[in-house]
């Protein structure tokens, strides 16, 4: 045999799943998304789709609420993080094992059972209006649905971030530290000074991570919402996953996803803009 | 002529009347239904009848929920056929987009022995409409679901409100008020989904003749006037702060925990209630739903189902004989009326004598001969293949209206009926 085909020949039960399960998928949803899939068999319909999505009301609403997702949660879940990482990272904090712990528990907990907890705990006779004293029917509310899946996510994911965090900061040389103690610089300063731009790498890699997820996001407002009321918590992932699978509109469903794809896109262009130059 | 015609009807009623399934030890097998809440429990109360019939044909029907039976029965499809279970449950108004988009998923029950065909006249012939493509039988009818005023009798005396006195949505509102005057506004007039369903909007504009598609399911009516005022009714009756906002969850623990006095729903909710809430029994009793005016329309429908078996199905010969014994015979539906309130439309099983009799759960009423009274007044309304689509629109124009974001139900309808045109391409009816 060949020694020059031997490489190939290992990487090819890699390429062969990779051309079945990923290649062949992401060419046929763009073919897709050129047709009409609402009659059987579907036909060619080029711009059907596409100058739906353009003017679908209920695609911006989507797009509108996972931007305010974006927005919101995930620089909240990442300052929280970095806050929580540097007190697990203090040598005050006594039983440091057991809190690092029990902050990235939540990770261990299937997202079906976290789910259900949380719509239970904002049930209208729910934990959380009992503790506080409110008669809010926190799911039936726009705002307070929004609020609901923003907490959910940001109990869900600030430990696993804070980790991270903390990897990253027990990297961070401990002679900077001293240094500026001896040079007299407060805590605060060797916060911003040196923890911050210590720290830019792992949290630019924290927030790439955050932003893809929540362009995804699907499981906690499906199950917890519904995608509702009205629409106030539908994602962008809900309305793909409406439109594909209870509308059975695989065209539609495709351009939507491509239009996530281009969001990524842009999002990653920006980052890699603003952060990616000296790393 | 006329001779043709007495044969004709003579052999209606002979078709009509035979429902006496025959039944065979030698089929065997093992078959899975899928089905939701009650109606689960109704078909796993035929088990022990069938298999008196088929003692060696082994029935599971699994309750896997509303909503994922649909979706878990769509995603079987588009694969092609893969797990889905010899008998399926779809209500008739989310039928037809199976038979649209995956018309090879399904059996065509005429291919079958005895072919659907036999079955038709059994069943009133509106029932069919959604379940059928040209001479394709795709599912038999099950249920249906004429909406009703399920009310506590003792709330509703101990404010001094009479139900017979509730003719319209205004009275409904002014009893509403007094309810709540009496309690200290603790108890409500129901529960409305709002921004999760429009299940009100839809009994309501069915009430008045008004659906989101007209009865051909080619053009758009969400914006007729039947609807209009249906969305202004959904509207006052929110202001009003006469009823719960919730889902189908929060609707039984309310009715559990006092909280309403009244739940309007298809009388499929009559097992629901019953079977939730036995330590109530004699409190509850029925009335017509009131109209949008004086004089006019006191019946409406939501919901109803079918069974269809899907074409994978490696046991569609038992399977096929489960679906008549629960469907097509007067014991089966029977049955189901009996333990769970599912309204048969079986038309022989609603001349039953059971229909008849008093209801000690309901204070002794004859619920069943008021509710099948209202089947004839029932204006007919299509799901199309379209139903999901538009009623996610609807779920949220409902919402917008009820906030406030729309000057009027009309501009809000309109702007549901070009969103509706734009996601089916349907035109949108003049």
């Amino acid at each position: 045999m060949n020694r020059s085909a031997t490489p190939y020949l290992f990487l090819l039960p890699y390429l062969a799943i990779f051309a079945l399960f990923w290649a062949w998928p992401i060419l046929d949803s763009l073919l897709l998304s050129f047709q009409n899939t609402r009659v059987y068999p579907p036909v060619w319909a080029p711009s059907l789709n596409w100058s739906r999505l353009l003017r679908d009301a209920a695609f911006w609403d989507a797009l509108r609420n996972t931007v305010l997702i974006l927005v919101v949660q995930v620089p909240l879940m990442l300052a929280l993080a970095t806050a929580l990482a540097v007190a697990l990272n203090s040598q005050l904090l006594r039983a440091r094992g057991f809190f690092r712990f029990a902050f990235f528990a939540p990770v261990v907990v299937g997202a079906v059972a976290y789910s259900a907890v949380f719509r239970l705990l904002f049930n209208p006779n729910g934990a959380v209006n009992n503790a506080l004293g409110l008669e809010f029917n926190w799911l039936f509310h726009p705002t307070g649905a929004m609020a609901v899946i923003i907490i959910t996510l940001t109990w869900r994911w600030t430990g696993y971030n804070a980790i991270i965090l903390l990897a990253g900061l027990q990297s961070i040389p401990k002679e900077l530290y001293e240094a500026a103690e001896i040079d007299g610089a407060s805590p605060w300063q060797q916060f911003w000074k040196i923890t911050v731009p210590s720290l830019r790498p792992v949290l630019l890699f924290c927030l790439v991570l955050s932003i893809i997820g929540t362009l995804q996001l699907f499981t906690e407002p499906w199950l917890i919402t519904n995608g509702g009321p009205g629409t106030a918590t539908t994602t962008l992932g809900v309305y793909l996953y409406r439109q594909g699978f209870q509308n059975i509109n695989f065209g539609y469903a495709s351009t939507i996803a491509y239009a996530i794809t281009l969001l990524a896109l842009v999002f990653s262009l920006i980052q890699l803009r603003l952060f990616g130059r000296e790393s | 002529m006329k001779r043709l015609a007495v044969l004709g009807a003579a052999l209606a009623f002979t078709l009509a009347s035979a429902q006496q399934l025959q039944g065979n030890p030698n089929l065997r097998g093992e078959i899975t239904v899928w089905s939701w809440n009650i109606a689960a429990k109704a078909l796993e109360a035929n088990i022990p009848g069938f298999n008196k019939l088929f003692p060696n044909v082994k029935v599971t029907v699994l309750d896997i929920g509303n909503q994922a039976t649909y979706d878990r029965g769509l995603a079987g499809c588009a694969a092609g056929g893969a797990d889905l279970p010899d008998v399926y449950s779809v209500e008739n108004n989310e039928a037809e987009v199976f038979w649209a988009r995956f018309p090879n998923c399904f059996t065509d029950l005429n291919t079958l022995q005895p072919a659907a065909s036999t079955l038709r006249n059994l069943f009133p012939a509106f029932k069919w409409t959604e379940l059928t493509v040209g001479n394709r039988i795709y599912a038999i009818p099950w249920d249906s679901g004429p909406v009703v005023m399920f009310y506590r009798r003792d709330i509703y005396s101990q404010s001094g409100v009479n139900p017979a006195t509730i003719r319209t949505w205004d009275d409904f509102i002014a009893a509403g008020r007094r309810i709540a005057q009496a309690t200290n506004n603790r108890v409500k007039m129901g529960v409305i989904a709002n921004g999760q369903d429009d299940e009100w909007f839809r009994m309501l504009a069915n009430q008045n003749g008004c659906f989101y598609f007209n009865n051909q399911g080619t053009a758009i009516t969400v914006n007729q006037p039947g609807c209009v005022t249906a969305l202004e009714t959904v509207k006052k009756l929110i202001d009003a702060g006469i009823v719960l906002q919730g889902g189908w969850n929060e609707q039984i623990q309310a009715f559990k925990a006092g909280q309403i006095a009244t739940s309007m729903f298809g009388a499929w909710y009559e097992g629901t209630i019953r079977s939730n809430a036995p330590e109530q029994s004699g409190k509850w009793g029925i009335y017509p739903v009131p109209a949008s005016r004086e004089g006019g329309v006191r019946a409406a429908n939501l919901g109803g189902s079918a069974l269809a078996i899907p074409a994978s199905s490696r046991n569609k010969e038992a399977a096929w004989a489960f679906v008549r014994y629960a469907l097509a015979t007067t014991e089966g539906q029977v049955t189901m009326l009996k333990e769970y309130g599912l309204v048969p439309s079986l038309l022989a099983a609603t001349r039953d004598p059971y229909v008849a009799q008093p209801q000690p759960y309901w204070g002794n009423q004859r619920i069943w001969q008021v509710i099948l009274g209202t089947l004839g007044n029932v204006p007919a309304a299509r799901g199309t293949q379209f139903f999901q689509e538009a009623r996610a629109i609807m779920v949220k124009t409902q919402a917008d209206y009820v906030a406030g974001r729309f000057p009027n139900a009309k501009a809000a309808l309109d702007a549901a009926a070009q969103q509706i045109a734009q996601a089916t391409g349907l035109p949108i009816a003049r």
